[in-house]
């Protein structure tokens, strides 16, 4: 009775500081991004109102600049934390349209892009391993287990480009203008799904070796248990730490891997948001994705974290 | 590496070429879908949509500042105009306005309009409305933060003489001013959208006009979708096509890659594209598809040199720039026959243009001792130099200009073999927002305005409008007053030709072509039309297939 | 751009990418980034044509005895550009590699040797860093530093700061704990002393296969960010600028951004192979 009460209080205070950590690093991402976004050279104000068609005197840019960002800077930090705590997070000064319904635009599409992927390079993942670590002829092996290594070499963008030359263009078998939702998610999803499967396939067959050779292996096989029943049943369980630790970290590549994949495939996503931030130098619009992208990460690897006690049981014994 | 990873690597490297193969092999596409001449004879058909593929995402669109060529594939088809200019005859014929008058020395227009004719919002296009338009367009807002429109000059006030009659003063001669009530910123808008502030009416859901077609659906920056409207009955007298659109639907989709706008069209996932560049002309017409290459008949592409620049405020390395540059090098190795080498700063389709190809003629030898007349000698690297410094000089890639880096690069080499260098700096926004006003940091920009009027030079070097070598030469800016208030056509064509020579005399332009815009189409896509500088005009658009 | 596991989470200690089976050196691997090496110290021996100043009447040939590569659209010779390309994409790499090494390193040193809050502050740094996606970060240190080679550079090394940081400390942390270097501290060695004459040496292995998995990654990043317009400075042949201009013209001219692309994938492949076989060998040795 005592040891659980011990137990239970361990557990909470785990869980408590691991999300105090959490939010910690969320401020100082949000906080960091403030102060580089402030320092920005030219404005988003001066890129959009400077341009000579429009003939505005200096004084009418300095009034709208005034418009978007009233008070001393400290003032305005705080009134932008604030804002964010309360999911607003102002207005894009680009489009003058708050910056949550851009966001709310763009992020459907990317979760449905990423998810897609994500679970695209999975599968990738899982056939290239076992495919790989157990082909009995060297060279197929060999080749299948640097195929990793080549999926990572290969820029996204160029990718990109030669799979929609070749299956949209040359082939026609998916449009990427017109066709249905599905059609056009297929090359897109593509792309961005072979760099992440990469590490997820390398820590899939290193798993994989570790435990074809644990001498319970020949035991258990010796009991007439099927190699693929024994790789399935002890390598899955095995693997499934190592491999959610390396898909929380491939969050990042799947947010980068959407700036490219949005811009050259023409979606509207956050990545192609971002890179239209960039470009317009819409700071409002920028801190939102990085402080949203940092948000995601520390999520995702939050609940890694907190699952670990839970599927590993020599853990859950040491706490 | 080992002998498997060896194997391996080569596996995967033939799979990889055999995909190079493929793109190669197939080079040229397939023309035989293509159904080679289209039936222009056939009835029209009513229906369909049209997909129609955009090179950037508009911009802002309060009317005035609208310009762009991105925003003129929508505001053509959602505004109309008071009257429309004849793109073939470049006369100015009736539209919503059914006939004119114009006083002797042009201070006064009356303006007779059609009835009917209703903004998309149910209000009527009237004088009262009409009059709105023109107060702002002609003498801006500064509360509302809405500039004055380049293309009205001297305008006073407005008058409502009647339910339908307007009228407009000017305090001097605006005899441009007809020809600017043709323009896609002067697009009639309700007085709904009129009274919104500038960072609104940028904005398209705000823009409410009487165009054949209305906004249906817009995506920013990704995608917007335009409805026909059924009660539109009050296009241009002189179109053969009256009554509401044939099409149903707009969509233009913003596709920034060349190469996806090309390969789609050409794969039949378009109907038609904006910018296609001029090596892929070649691509579209082989497969079976039509390039439309329309003129844009204003201020040439060129590189526009800042006198005040420490550099080029010598008159001698500008000129010795002007004769160094090889125009027509840079058209044959980049562009096409649609794209002519300049023989002007203005396109010989511009009113008042005069041929100065001799004064523009490429002159290495010429341009070599002028730079040494300077004083600026050949230093160990080859690049010329005066007192401790490099003729170094530098440029952003302009964006919305075909192929402009690699236009600029080649320009770089033919300056390398006189000896000076150019610096070429990527189009990113927000450096450029800042040092393209300033002289010393860019001395030079790469840049047309398109605009069938004798004021479009105005537009491109008056200190007050563009600006585009930062004038301080009040001579220049005097000429370009004498020009935009000359009420007499003849003598109005001279002044443009006096300008013409005069900033060509001082260098301040090296015009390198007249820039088309190109658009690729389907077989299928019949009555393509433009207007005067090349915005297409999608009223009388209609699909045989299907 | 990807980030190595750096993440010590306790079941993926001792879990590295391991091969089934030792093999020979990665021969061909060396061998590739040997090359690359030549062309950017003496380009000349490797091509006659001037990368910059092209031949306009030869524009758009594709590959062939004389021009291997083809030209390009102003008639300059591919190859010569991707030969002449090499110094700036493997400079490039380089800064970008050495920022992170040099930042990240004190960082992870800093953290793994002084321990208690200036670890955990250290730590919560570099989590932060390691929060944001790195080409996130990339963009919005170039947008502070403006375009260009270098400030792209450094951008992409400022995302592999929070890796390298990482991976220091956890070695610091190790080796601190061997016998001898407590021994060294037993026999009253210094802080600083022991820090530079065991630590250093110890957890350096697995920072240079980092490193060298650093370049490649870094490769790919400035390429994909000359592609987003941020890179290089025209007319510089820079790799990633070269694939990126060439990629309009694929319908017409593959070669344009098909072999300088592929030059890549195999420079960046030569440098996982390399990082892999430094990490082994070091297992090997620690073991």
């Amino acid at each position: 009775m005592v040891l659980l009460r011990v137990e239970v209080a361990a557990v909470t205070r785990y869980l408590l500081s691991r999300v105090g950590q959490a939010a910690l690093v969320l401020w100082a991402a949000f906080t960091a991004g403030y102060l580089l976004l402030q320092l920005l050279p030219g404005d988003a104000i001066l890129i959009k109102f400077q341009n000579p068609e429009l003939g505005l005197s200096p004084g009418q840019i300095a009034e709208i600049r005034s418009y978007y960002a009233p008070g001393s800077p400290f003032l305005d930090y705080l009134r932008t934390l604030t804002g964010f705590l309360h999911g607003s997070f102002g207005y894009s000064i680009d489009t003058g349209t708050p910056v949550v319904e851009r966001l709310g635009e763009a992020l459907p599409e990317t979760a449905r892009l990423a998810s897609a992927a994500f679970l695209l390079a999975l599968v990738i993942a899982v056939v290239i391993a076992f495919a790989g670590s157990h082909s009995r002829t060297s060279w197929i092996r060999g080749a299948l287990l640097s195929v990793p290594s080549l999926l990572v070499a290969v820029p996204a963008f160029w990718l990109g480009i030669l799979l929609i030359q070749v299956f949209s263009f040359r082939l026609r078998l998916m449009p990427v203008i017109g066709g249905s939702e599905l059609q056009q998610l297929v090359l897109p999803v593509l792309t961005l799904a072979v760099p992440v499967s990469a590490p997820i396939a390398q820590v899939l067959a290193s798993s994989i070796d570790e435990v074809s050779t644990q001498p319970f292996v020949p035991v258990v096989a010796a009991k007439g248990a099927s190699r693929w029943w024994i790789l399935w049943r002890h390598v899955a369980r095995n693997a499934v730490l190592p491999t959610m630790t390396v898909a929380g970290l491939t969050f990042g590549e799947l947010v980068a891997g959407s700036v490219v994949t949005e811009t050259v495939f023409g979606r509207n996503g956050i990545g192609r948001l971002t890179e239209q931030a960039v470009n317009a130098q819409d700071t409002p619009v920028l801190l939102a994705v990085v402080v949203l992208a940092a948000g995601a990460f520390v999520l995702v690897n939050l609940v890694v974290d907190l699952l670990f006690p839970v599927l590993d049981p020599r853990l859950r014994a040491a706490s | 590496m080992s002998p498997s990873r060896l194997r391996s690597t080569a596996v995967v490297s033939t799979a990889m070429l055999a995909v190079v193969g493929l793109l190669g092999a197939c080079g040229g596409g397939d023309a035989a879908g293509a159904a080679g001449v289209a039936r222009s004879d056939g009835r029209p058909v009513y229906g369909g949509t049209l997909t129609y593929l955009e090179h950037q995402p508009p911009t802002c669109l309060y009317l005035p500042a609208a310009g762009f060529y991105p925003n003129g594939g929508i505001l053509n088809q959602i505004t109309d105009k008071l009257t429309w200019q004849n793109p073939e005859t470049l006369e100015i014929e009736p539209w919503i306005a059914t006939k004119w008058e114009i006083n002797k020395d042009a201070t006064a227009y009356t303006f007779h309009l059609r009835d009917g004719v209703t903004f998309s919002d149910g209000t009527p296009v009237d004088a009262d409305a009409v009059a709105a338009n023109f107060d702002v367009y002609g003498l801006g807002d500064d509360k509302l933060k809405l500039p004055v429109a380049e293309f009205v000059n001297n305008y006073e006030r407005s008058e409502v003489v009647d339910r339908l009659t307007v009228r407009f003063h000017f305090s001097k001669p605006s005899p441009g001013f007809l020809q600017g009530t043709s323009v896609i910123g002067a697009g009639l808008v309700s007085k709904k959208t009129l009274s919104l502030p500038y960072e609104q009416q940028c904005q398209l859901k705000n823009v409410i006009g009487s165009g054949p077609f209305t906004l249906k659906n817009q995506v920013v920056d990704k995608e917007v979708d335009l409805v026909a409207r059924k009660d539109y009955d009050w296009a241009p007298p002189s179109s053969k096509h009256q009554g509401r659109a044939y099409l149903d639907e707009i969509k233009i989709i913003v596709t920034p890659e060349d190469n996806v706008r090309v390969g789609a069209l050409t794969s039949g996932q378009a109907d038609m594209v904006r910018y296609v560049q001029a090596y892929d002309e070649k691509t579209v017409r082989d497969a079976g598809f039509r390039v439309y290459a329309e003129p844009t008949r204003g201020v040439n592409n060129g590189l526009y040199l800042r006198p005040g620049n420490s550099i080029l405020k010598d008159l001698d390395v500008r000129k010795a720039l002007q004769a160094g540059t090889n125009a027509k090098e840079v058209v044959d190795t980049l562009f096409t026959p649609n794209y002519p080498v300049a023989t002007s700063v203005l396109s010989h389709l511009a009113k008042g243009y005069v041929d100065l190809s001799k004064e523009l003629a490429y002159d290495p030898a010429e341009a070599g001792s002028l730079l040494d007349r300077a004083g600026w000698v050949r230093g160990a690297d080859g690049v010329r130099e005066k007192d401790g410094r490099k003729l170094r000089l530098g440029v952003f890639v302009a964006g919305p200009q075909p192929l402009s880096k690699q236009t600029l690069e080649l320009v770089g080499q033919q300056w390398a073999k006189l000896g000076v260098q150019l610096e070429i700096r990527p189009a990113d926004s927000g450096t450029q927002a800042v040092d393209i006003k300033d002289a010393e940091k860019t001395p030079l920009q790469h840049s047309m305005v398109g605009r069938a009027d004798q004021d479009v030079i105005k537009s491109q070097f008056h200190s007050e409008n563009r600006d585009a070598i930062l004038s301080h030469d009040e001579k220049l800016d005097r000429l370009l007053e004498e020009e935009s208030a000359q009420p007499d056509e003849a003598k109005r064509n001279a002044k443009v030709g006096e300008i013409q020579r005069y900033v060509v005399d001082q260098g301040y332009v090296i015009p390198l072509f007249e820039e088309p815009q190109v658009y690729g189409a389907a077989p299928y896509v019949q009555g393509i039309a433009f207007e005067a500088v090349a915005r297409p005009w999608f009223y009388s658009v209609w699909k045989s297939r299907r | 751009m990807r980030r190595p596991k750096a993440r010590g989470g306790p079941a993926s200690r001792g879990r590295g990418v391991r091969r089934p089976k030792a093999r020979g050196g990665p021969v061909l691997a060396w061998a590739v980034i040997a090359v690359t090496l030549l062309w950017a110290l003496v380009p000349g021996l490797f091509t006659g044509h001037d990368p910059l100043a092209g031949v306009p009447a030869e524009k758009l040939q594709p590959p062939d005895w004389h021009h291997p590569f083809g030209t390009d659209a102003v008639g300059r010779d591919l190859f010569a550009r991707v030969v002449h390309g090499s110094v700036h994409s493997l400079s490039g790499a380089l800064v970008a590699v050495a920022v992170g090494l040099l930042a990240g390193t004190l960082l992870g040193l800093l953290a793994g040797s002084a321990g208690g809050v200036l670890d955990e502050a250290v730590m919560r740094v570099v989590d932060v860093l390691l929060s944001v996606p790195g080409l996130l970060l990339a963009l919005t240190v170039i947008v502070l530093l403006g375009p260009g080679t270098v400030n792209a550079a450094v951008a992409v090394g400022v995302g592999s700061v929070a890796a390298f940081a990482r991976l220091s400390r956890a070695e610091v942390v190790r080796v601190r704990r061997t016998e001898y270097v407590e021994a060294a501290f037993g026999s009253g060695g210094g802080f600083a002393a022991v820090l530079w004459r065991h630590v250093l040496p110890n957890s350096l292995g697995p920072v240079i296969a980092l490193a060298a998995l650093q370049f490649g990654v870094a490769i790919l990043a400035l390429s994909t960010l000359s592609f987003l317009g941020y890179g290089a400075e025209p007319p510089t042949p820079e790799w990633g600028l070269l694939i990126s201009e060439g990629r309009n013209y694929l319908a017409t001219s593959w070669w344009l951004t098909t072999l300088p692309g592929a030059v890549v994938v195999a420079v960046v492949l030569a440098a996982g192979r390399i990082s892999r076989s430094v990490g082994r060998e070091n297992g090997r040795e620690g073991a």
